[in-house]
This record gives structure tokens, C-alpha cells and sequence, in this order.
């Protein structure tokens, strides 16, 4: 019976871990090698914080602390010291870092912080680590040998691990969560919607530390010692394959993976092993490691999105959605701008200005020295061969790539310091050349994640629950279907937008960007591989919206479009602006022709 | 003085060893585009079979030889078996990384199981003590100093002169165009592995000769300071990796004689994340 | 159209794209011995699309591709290039940290090697800036200097056709010029077929034996170039405006 309660205590232990990498790896797509170290310094820290003091014990063990802390204290210590080791590794997966090297950084950390501990034992007792840890309220009503106290002890870890797996999926399935797995299928797109790369992850990161901390502080309260030879970077490696295996980015398959393997697997032979003495004592335990190894790389190629997918949050509309009896580019497309009460304040004719503004590549002028004026409302070409620099100028504006020299305002304000999430916020907001679509996000999904204000899109808006986001959720929703149904894609709201076709997907990126409210939208090439007749549809739907008061500044090669659409038409070449007219006008310059025939 | 010159001694020691795997870890991950995880795990294979044919009665000088080829086996394998299908298939950087970790799991602790986890030496002299100037060396040391060196004059001369080399380095500049030159980067690549291993192997050996005594998991550190003399100098550099393998050894070892000798990884550590905090394309920049 | 019966190089109602929906639609282009053609078209007309899909980099979804009599379609590149086809892309057409001397031997790969220092040799002739800088990596080249490395390299194996993307873009105009005048005929005169791919249509035209008009991923007029030149329809392709633009002219497709 010992032996069933034992498992049922480390079955909740493995699940709240396992939940916590699923939040990390799973939905935000953050590969901590290191998550091990975070269980380790819970256990840690709740293992100073339940001891006395070191020098009760007649000094033959050493550590840091030794507050004889009644529970649950120790438990939240452990919580807390997850969290907070989380912080100074933040600069690991903030925005530069590729991720597989980032990777490897917390890897090494975590490989080093073990050596680090095992040999200092001042702080921490060295490689004997620490024992006779103190169990929960063993001294007051229970005695902590008993059947009664350990089975109240497994039912209390299972009572926690359902509290934990009641914590992500609130996380998870917020908008906040959506935003986090926007981040994993393309971190510099969500950049550009206004999403902070680098305080997302942060929180990811101190969410899953804290998660490990308490899974940690509740594993040494109950077995009584903490061993630096237990929290090997390879234990790391088994929870991973738990998530893999259980499905990442599913916290129900989190939860069946640390049953499957970490109880299930490993456990279980390791029970088995200490059962028959003829077998050398190394064999099993290593055999152990290698069928792990297998189960990675076979999992990985057979079904890398493991037992139970990530599921389809199908999304059906509040109420039956409006904008249906229009159909496709009824024009009924409004740029809301409910949130952002203090833009209006500074209208003025002109809305963005860029003045000498040049980029330099290895010492090739991609940008040299452009400067123009965008009027407010007006929808602007920008037009000009291969290379002539359209595009880099749109990031420069969008603050996707950073200026050499120059400057640019907008809105009467300089931003050229600003990064591109922080112009996103205030209204400027672009889309990429190629498709950028959140793969594994609906329709409905890559939307939403663009609506700024939401109050459920911050980790204390998530935790705070459905109950504070519901009303904004709801309006999204709303504003969503209506552009879907404008667009004509009703029927494909809830597919996955990395399944649509390339036309589609094209569209899905500009309803996205107006999702954003934007007051100002930079669209590169949004007609490329768009059928005629499509391209014609988005060309009125933007017009209209320019009526409306927005203002566009396009790159585009389909001429019909522009001489259709757009007034005035920019024309650049190499890195700089040729001229600008309207297309009529354009058409008659000589230098304006020679640049296209001649370059 | 003498601290710092016997200190001195030991960091050239290590970076020897380290360079050579150093230098065959960043051609891997140059070429084949793996950050292969389960190198350590293939150097263990190497210095176990070195130890096989120790054992057998063949000098460790011969075992060397067969730690090369076993290394370069095992990791020709590697590729053709796991890694090659898993990049046919398009799978992200980040899933080979995790395959790798497999890897390495399957590769120690299959040694493990069969060779039990208690260390193993070689059976071999250390040779004559020689002084050099201040520094006091074994010949087997400066032997593996020599090896070392004429690992990394024929990695340059490879690199630099033969038409593999060029080969290997156009396909790690730009596999596309390689190919439109006629070159067939799919074997480019599996040769890469298979001189990659042998590098590998011949590190893991020369490892195991340098810390006297090892078992299947002596190599998890050894890890550590690979990727931070890769990473220090710029991933993919050849060049870069030979720099950072001399100034992790040196800083390594000589750290270890003045603070305490158990810290000295964590040197290499922080050197490690500062440069991929601050300049994650490292000191020399992009790939050769 | 071409003289021979067998064209070097021979597409057949390509359909090529990048996984999505097709780019380029029923493309049908030839280019025989000693011919330079010429394909032209605004931005995003599925111009480098088809040069992908014909060196193999890129699925061929429908349609066929003969190198002389080879049937090559959706071989691997290195086997297209082994059939004699060699290709310069638009960007990234060097090994940038290979030297000068050493992207040429790349692009002599399939040479013996003691045939390697003779063609290097005749490229150096061909090149004679090149000769300047054996040493230099190719990345700290200038434009034009890169442009004809990479002419260069693929010079090395006197390939029986060549596709040249774009070689003139981000070239100042005198170098564009004197890249498409003299070194582009020249390797036609010495009997090659080139495929040369330009937005910047008027400069290549005076250099083609044949010119095609892309526009929407579709072919939309073909014809010898001063005929087409001499159309309305020809520089409405290019800056539209013209109701009817490529619904009629010579040698419509």
C-alpha cells in the first residue's frame, strides 16, 4: 500500500511539473532546458524554510536559512524562489536570441547551477544535500508515519496539482493564451501587432518557475531530503518527453505524459529493479535512460503532436454575426477607434513624416536618405522595381527594422527610438511581404490576438478569469465575425489559418491588421498571388476604409490597383523617391517610365 | 609564478582536447545545420572503444585510431538513420535539438548498460616529465598537445586546400547554390559527418587519456565547455572555435588555481552567457 | 522563334509555386544554341519563379523541362546542373565567405582538376577585374564586381545554357550596360543558350533574340523585341494604364 501512496505523491508532483513545461514549451513555445533547476530551487528553498536552524542539528549538515516555518509556508517559499530564479535568465529568451540557442544557454545553465551547488557546501551542503526535512504539520495533529497522514498527504498533492491544472488552462485559454501561442507560431509577427516579446516570455518563464518551485517544495517535504544528484539536467529530459508524448500545448496531455512516463515509466521499473538482485544494479536504471531516448525520437517522427493534440478552440459568435446580407465588400468596414480616445486629439492634415531617413546594409544604401509626407485619410501607393527599397522603408516606418540616420513622426510625435510593438500600440501598424499567418490559430484566432484593449490579453487580466474579459472578448468576437463575413470567409472562421489557401491567407493578415485599430496601416504587397477579381475586392474594401478616416500607405506592383485605388503614388528607386503624382501622371513622366525599362 | 605557469600548462592541455572537439563540433553544425547535443555521447563511444582495444592488449595509441573510425560510424549513422529524415521532413531546428538530447540519452546510457557505471582507465605509462621553460609536462601530454595541433593544421588544410573542404564550406555558406555548382550536398554532408566523428572519437579518446579515469557520463561536462568555446568564438567557425577553445581552457584552468579548483566551469559558463546575452554571433562573427 | 528544331532548354506548360497556390501558370519557354531570350515583366510576375523551376529549386507541379533531349523536370538541382544548366540567382549568387578563386573552383566543381587553373584562366580573361582580387572573400565585393563572379563561377563549366536572374539589378547603369552588351551576347555568340530573366526591360531588349512578357504569373506576349518594343501594349504591361493591356500584340501567347 506504501507503494501506491509513494506513487500517487509523485504522480502529482510530475503532473504540476509537466504542466508547467506544457506552459513554457507547449503554448508558448519557450524550450527551458533548465526547468529542472527550478523544481531544484523550490525544493530548496522549502527545505530552508521548514528546517531549524543548521546549527540545531549539531552542524552536520550546512545550509542557508532554517526558519522552522509552519506549513504551507514552505511550499509558497518554494513557489516564490521558482518565480524569482526565473528573472535573471529572462535575457536568454528575450528577442534576439534564436531559439534552439537559447536553448542550449539554459542547458548549460542548468548542467553548471548543479556542479555549482554540489560542490559548495556552505550554501547548500554539497553533494549530500540535505535531509531530515520536516513534513508537513507532522508535529501538531498527525504523525507523519502513519497510513492516515500519508494518504492525506497524497490527496493533498493531488489537490494541488488540480488547483495547477485548474491555473494554466485559465491561462491558457484566455486571450492572454492565445497571445502566448501566437508568440510560438511566429514571435516577430506578434511583435508587430503591439505584443511585448520580451514581457510575455518573462512571464512564461516565471509562471513555469514558480509552477516547478512548488512542485519541488511539495517532492522534499514529503520524501525529507534534497539531493543535488536528483535534479540531473537529464531529469529535465523526462519531462520533456512526458509533454511530447502526452501532447504539448495540451495540458490534459501534460497531465496523461507524467503518467505515461515519469510515474508510469520510470517509477515503476525503478521498483522493479530494487526487486530482483541478479541483475547488475547499473542495467535497468541505464536501460531506463536509453528507452527514454527512443521514446523521444520515435514520438517525435511518429506523432510529434503526441497522444492528445493540441485541440481547435472553435469559437462560435455570440450572436448570429451581423455583416451577412452585405456580402463581400458591402463596405459596412469601420475603423473603431473606442480605445484610443486620445489619438483623435492630434489630427492634422499630415499623419506620418519621414525625413532623411536611410538604412545601410555592409555599406549598400538600401534607403538613402527618403523623406515624405503622408496626408491623413489618404490611401498611398509606394511603387518602384526590385529593389528600390519599398519594402525596407516599410519596416523603417513600422519600426521592424531600425533607421541608420533619419527620423520619423507620427502623429506630430517622434518615434524613431520606438520599437515596433510600441508603434503598433499607438496606431501605426503594418503587414509582412509574405504570409504571416499564426498557423496553428483559427481565423477567428490570428483576429482576436490583433485587438488591442482586451483586458484578459495580461497575465493578471487571465488569472483574473473569464468574468473580467468576457465583455471585451465578446466585442472582438463581434468586430471579428463582421470583417470575416465582409471579407467572405465565413465560413472558414474557425480553420486553422495555417490551412487556407495563399489568397486566403492574405486576407487573414489584412482583417488582422484592421482588427489592430489601426489609425495608420502599412500593407506590403497585399494583392501578391490574389486573383484579380479578389484583389479588386480588397482594393474597395481598403478605399472605403480610407473614407472613413484611416490612412494606408501600400506597396503594391499590381498597377491596375493602384491607378484604381490609390492617390498618390510614390515612386521609388534605388533607395530613394523618384516621384510622386498620380498614377496618370506618373505614366507620363519619362524618368518615371526609364526607372521601370531601364532602371 | 609557478602556480600561474603550472596552471598555464594544464589550460594548454585542455584547450587541446577542447579544440579538437570544438573545432569538429561547429564543422557539424556548420554543414549539416544540427547543433548535435549527442556529440558528448559519441566522444564516450569513441573513448570506450579506445578502451576495448586497450584492453585487448593494443596500445591506447591504436585505440585512438579505432575511437576515430567508431566515431565516425557511429555519427554517419546518426545522420543517415535520424537526422537526415528528420530534415527531409522539414522538422524545426528545435526538434533536432530535442532529437539530439535523445540521442545522447540512447548513446551514454546504452554504454552504461553494457559497460556499468564505475570509471575505467587506460592501461598506459605517462611518460617522461619534461620541463619546458617553467612549465612541467608529461610526454603523453605533450604528445595530445601534438595531436591537437596537427588536427587543427589539417582541419585548415582540409578547410583551405581540398576540394571536400571548399565543398563543406560552400554547402555551410549557401546549400542551394552548392547545389546549382552541381555539388551533391548530400553526400557533402554525410562525409562531414563521418570526418566530424572522427574528430569526435579522437577528442573523447584524448579526453579520457588527459582525466585519467571516466565513465559514460564524464563527458555531460565536457558538453559545457564545448558550446562555450563554440559559442564564444561564433558558431560555425572553425577558426572561431579554436580561439574560443584556447581561451576557455586557459581561463578554466587558471581560475581553477587561484579561486577553487571546483569552480572553474562556472567561468566558462559565464563567459558563455555573456556572449549570448551580448553578441550571440560571437567574437568572430558568422559562419565560414 | 528558334532556329533548331532541338531547343537547349525547353519548358512545357509550367505550373510551379512555393506550396500554396501556383505562382506561375502554364509558362511555355524555349531558348536555343547561341540565342539570347529574354523574359520581362513588372515585380512580382512570376519571373524568378519560373528560373526556380526550371534549375530544380522549386516543384514543378504540372508540365515538363528538356535540357537539349534530357527530360529534367523536378530532377535535383545538382543533377540539372550536371545536365548543363547553369544558373545565377538575383541575391545570394556568391559564396560570400569563399574567396574569389575558390567560388570560381565551385563553380568548376564537376571539372578535373587539372583542368581547373585553365578555365580559371579564361574566366580571368573574360573577367579581367577578378584577376585583381583572387583573394578577397566574395562578400566584400562590390555589386558589379559580385555580379561577375558570379558569372564567373558559372562560366567554369561552359554550361549549355544559361539562367541569369535579374543580373543587372542594383548595378549602376553603365556597368548594367556593358554586363548585357558585352558579356551576356558573348556567351551566346560562343554557342550557349541564356535565359535571362530583367525587370528592367528596355537594356535587355536590345541584347534578345526573343523576349517573352510575363505579367500574373502567366505568359503574355512573346515576340521578337523590337516588334514589341515598338507596342503600346508593351509599356502598359509595365505601368498599366491602358484598358486591354496584354489582351492584344504581337505574337500574343
Amino acid at each position: 500500500m506504501y507503494y501506491l501512496i509513494i506513487l500517487l505523491v509523485y504522480a502529482a508532483v510530475d503532473v504540476i511539473a509537466c504542466l508547467g513545461l506544457s506552459q513554457q514549451f507547449g503554448v508558448a513555445g519557450v524550450t527551458n532546458f533548465g526547468f529542472i533547476i527550478f523544481q531544484a530551487a523550490g525544493a530548496y528553498v522549502a527545505a530552508a524554510l521548514a528546517l531549524p536552524p543548521d546549527t540545531a542539528n549539531g552542524g552536520f549538515q550546512l545550509y542557508i536559512g532554517g526558519f522552522s516555518l509552519p506549513f504551507p509556508l514552505p511550499w509558497l517559499g518554494a513557489a516564490a524562489a521558482g518565480g524569482l530564479l526565473a528573472l535573471p535568465f529572462t535575457f536568454l529568451v528575450g528577442r534576439r536570441l534564436r531559439g534552439d540557442f537559447a536553448a542550449v544557454g539554459l542547458l548549460v545553465t542548468a548542467v553548471l547551477l548543479n556542479l555549482l551547488v554540489t560542490n559548495y557546501r556552505p550554501l547548500f551542503n554539497g553533494d549530500a544535500g540535505m535531509a531530515v526535512v520536516p513534513a508537513p504539520l507532522a508535529h501538531g495533529m498527525f504523525v507523519e508515519t502513519s497510513k492516515g497522514y500519508q494518504y492525506a498527504f497524497a490527496a493533498g498533492g493531488i489537490v494541488v496539482a488540480g488547483v495547477v491544472y485548474w491555473f494554466v488552462r485559465r491561462i491558457t485559454e484566455s486571450p492572454y493564451g492565445r497571445t502566448l501561442r501566437a508568440m510560438r507560431d511566429n514571435d516577430k509577427v506578434a511583435d508587430s501587432l503591439g505584443k511585448n516579446l520580451l514581457a510575455l516570455r518573462t512571464g512564461v518563464l516565471v509562471a513555469g518557475g514558480a509552477i516547478a518551485g512548488l512542485s519541488g517544495g511539495i517532492l522534499v517535504s514529503f520524501i525529507g531530503v534534497w539531493s543535488p544528484p536528483a535534479w540531473s539536467y537529464a531529469e529535465t529530459i523526462v519531462l520533456f518527453t512526458a509533454v511530447i508524448i502526452g501532447g504539448a500545448g495540451n495540458h490534459l496531455g501534460a497531465v496523461l505524459g507524467a503518467v505515461l512516463v515519469p510515474v508510469g515509466f520510470e517509477e515503476v521499473t525503478r521498483y522493479i529493479s530494487n526487486g530482483d538482485q541478479n541483475l547488475p544494479p547499473n542495467l535497468l536504471p541505464s536501460l531506463q535512460w536509453v528507452a527514454i531516448g527512443l521514446l523521444i525520437a520515435v514520438f517525435l517522427w511518429l506523432r510529434p503532436q503526441g497522444v492528445l493534440p493540441e485541440r481547435k478552440r472553435v469559437i462560435s459568435a455570440p450572436d448570429a454575426a451581423p455583416g451577412g446580407p452585405g456580402g463581400p465588400g458591402g463596405g459596412g468596414i469601420r475603423p473603431a477607434r473606442a480605445h484610443h480616445p486620445a489619438r483623435s486629439r492630434c489630427e492634422g492634415p499630415e499623419i506620418l513624416r519621414a525625413s532623411a531617413v536611410s538604412r545601410e546594409f555592409g555599406g549598400v544604401h538600401a534607403v538613402a536618405g527618403v523623406s515624405l509626407s503622408i496626408a491623413r485619410g489618404t490611401l498611398t501607393g509606394l511603387i518602384g522595381p526590385n529593389g528600390a527599397g519599398k519594402s525596407t522603408l516599410l519596416s523603417l516606418l513600422a519600426g521592424t527594422d531600425k533607421v541608420s540616420s533619419g527620423q520619423i513622426t507620427y502623429s506630430g510625435r517622434d518615434v524613431t527610438a520606438l520599437p515596433a510593438y510600441r508603434r503598433a500600440r499607438s496606431g501605426l501598424v503594418r503587414t509582412f511581404q509574405l504570409a504571416t499567418e499564426f498557423k496553428r490559430l483559427t481565423v477567428l484566432e490570428n483576429l482576436l490576438c490583433a485587438m488591442p484593449g482586451n483586458r484578459g490579453d495580461s497575465f493578471l487580466g487571465a488569472v483574473a478569469g473569464r468574468r473580467c474579459w468576457r465583455a471585451d472578448e465578446d466585442l472582438a468576437i463581434e468586430r471579428a465575425m463582421t470583417l470575416i463575413a465582409e471579407f467572405g470567409l465565413t465560413r472558414h472562421a474557425n480553420d486553422y489559418a495555417g490551412d487556407l489557401s495563399g489568397g486566403q491567407r492574405r486576407l487573414v493578415e489584412i482583417m488582422r491588421a484592421l482588427m489592430a485599430e489601426p489609425e495608420m496601416l502599412l500593407l506590403d504587397e497585399p494583392m501578391a498571388g490574389v486573383y484579380p477579381e479578389l484583389a479588386r475586392r480588397i482594393g474597395t474594401a481598403l478605399r472605403d476604409l480610407c473614407q472613413q478616416g484611416m490612412t494606408i500607405l501600400m506597396v503594391e506592383h499590381e498597377l491596375a490597383i493602384m491607378d484604381e485605388f490609390c492617390d498618390p503614388v510614390i515612386v521609388m528607386a534605388d533607395g530613394a523617391i523618384l516621384a510622386q503624382g498620380t498614377m496618370a501622371e506618373l505614366r507620363d513622366r519619362s524618368d518615371v517610365v526609364e526607372a521601370y525599362l531601364v532602371g | 609564478m609557478s602556480l600561474l605557469l603550472s596552471s598555464v600548462g594544464f589550460g594548454l592541455i585542455t584547450s587541446a582536447v577542447l579544440a579538437i572537439a570544438a573545432v569538429g563540433f561547429t564543422l557539424q553544425f556548420a554543414v549539416t545545420d544540427v547543433l548535435n547535443l549527442a556529440f558528448a555521447g559519441v566522444m564516450t563511444a569513441g573513448a570506450f572503444t579506445a578502451y576495448l582495444v586497450n584492453q585487448a592488449g593494443y596500445s591506447v595509441w591504436v585505440g585512438l585510431v579505432a575511437a576515430m573510425a567508431a566515431g565516425s560510424v557511429l555519427s554517419a549513422l546518426l545522420n543517415y538513420l535520424v537526422y537526415a529524415p528528420f530534415q527531409r521532413r522539414g522538422a524545426a531546428p528545435i526538434t533536432l535539438v530535442i532529437v539530439s538530447l535523445g540521442m545522447a540519452l540512447i548513446i551514454e546510457f546504452g554504454i552504461a548498460a553494457v559497460a556499468g557505471g564505475v570509471g575505467v582507465s587506460y592501461r598506459m605509462g605517462q611518460g617522461r616529465t619534461v620541463r619546458l621553460g617553467g612549465l612541467v609536462l608529461t610526454t603523453v601530454q605533450l604528445t595530445i598537445m601534438a595531436i591537437s595541433l596537427v588536427v587543427m593544421v589539417g582541419v585548415h588544410a582540409l578547410l583551405r586546400y581540398s576540394r571536400l573542404g571548399k565543398a563543406m564550406r560552400a554547402t555551410a555558406a549557401n546549400r542551394m547554390l552548392a547545389r546549382t555548382c552541381g555539388i551533391r550536398t548530400g553526400r557533402v554532408i554525410a562525409v562531414t559527418w563521418a570526418v566530424t566523428g572522427a574528430l569526435c572519437g579522437l577528442a573523447g579518446t584524448v579526453f579520457a587519456i588527459d582525466v585519467g579515469s571516466f565513465d559514460p557520463t564524464s563527458t555531460d561536462i565536457f558538453l559545457i565547455l564545448i558550446l562555450a568555446a563554440v559559442f564564444l568564438g561564433g558558431p560555425g567557425n572553425a577558426y572561431a572555435a579554436m580561439l574560443g577553445a584556447l581561451v576557455i581552457g586557459l581561463a578554466t584552468e587558471i581560475s581553477a588555481a587561484y579561486i577553487q579548483a571546483d569552480y572553474k566551469y562556472v567561468v566558462a559558463f559565464v563567459i558563455l552567457l555573456a556572449m549570448l546575452a551580448v553578441r550571440p554571433t560571437g567574437l568572430l562573427g558568422t559562419r565560414t | 522563334m528558334s532556329a533548331e528544331d532541338q531547343a537547349a532548354l525547353r519548358a512545357r506548360d509550367v505550373t510551379a509555386g512555393y506550396g500554396g497556390d501556383p505562382v506561375i501558370r502554364g509558362v511555355s519557354v524555349r531558348a536555343g544554341k547561341g540565342q539570347v531570350v529574354s523574359v520581362v515583366g513588372p515585380n512580382g510576375s512570376g519571373k524568378s519563379t519560373l528560373l526556380k523551376a526550371l534549375t530544380g529549386a522549386l516543384r514543378v507541379t504540372s508540365g515538363q523541362v528538356w535540357v537539349g533531349s534530357r527530360e529534367v523536370t523536378n530532377s535535383a538541382p545538382e543533377e540539372i546542373a550536371r545536365a548543363g544548366v547553369g544558373y545565377v540567382p538575383q541575391v545570394e549568387d556568391v559564396f560570400a565567405p569563399l574567396t574569389v578563386r575558390e567560388n570560381l573552383e565551385m563553380g568548376g566543381y564537376l571539372l578535373d582538376r587539372h583542368e581547373l587553373p585553365g578555365r580559371i584562366e579564361h574566366v580571368m580573361t573574360v573577367f579581367p577585374r577578378l584577376a585583381t582580387m583572387v583573394r578577397r572573400p566574395a562578400g566584400k565585393l562590390s555589386g558589379g564586381e559580385r555580379k561577375m563572379l558570379a558569372m564567373g563561377r558559372v562560366l567554369m563549366l561552359r554550361p549549355a545554357v544559361f539562367l541569369l536572374d535579374e543580373p543587372t539589378a542594383n548595378l549602376a547603369p553603365a556597368i548594367a550596360r556593358s554586363l548585357l552588351t558585352e558579356h551576356v551576347r558573348q556567351l551566346a555568340e560562343q554557342g550557349a543558350a541564356v535565359l535571362i530573366v530583367e525587370q528592367r526591360a528596355r537594356a535587355v531588349l536590345e541584347v534578345s533574340d526573343l523576349t517573352y512578357v510575363m505579367g500574373g504569373g502567366e505568359l503574355r506576349m512573346a515576340g521578337a523585341p523590337a516588334e514589341l518594343a515598338a507596342s503600346p501594349e508593351f509599356v502598359a504591361s509595365f505601368l498599366g494604364g491602358r484598358p486591354g493591356a496584354g489582351t492584344a500584340g504581337p505574337g500574343m501567347v
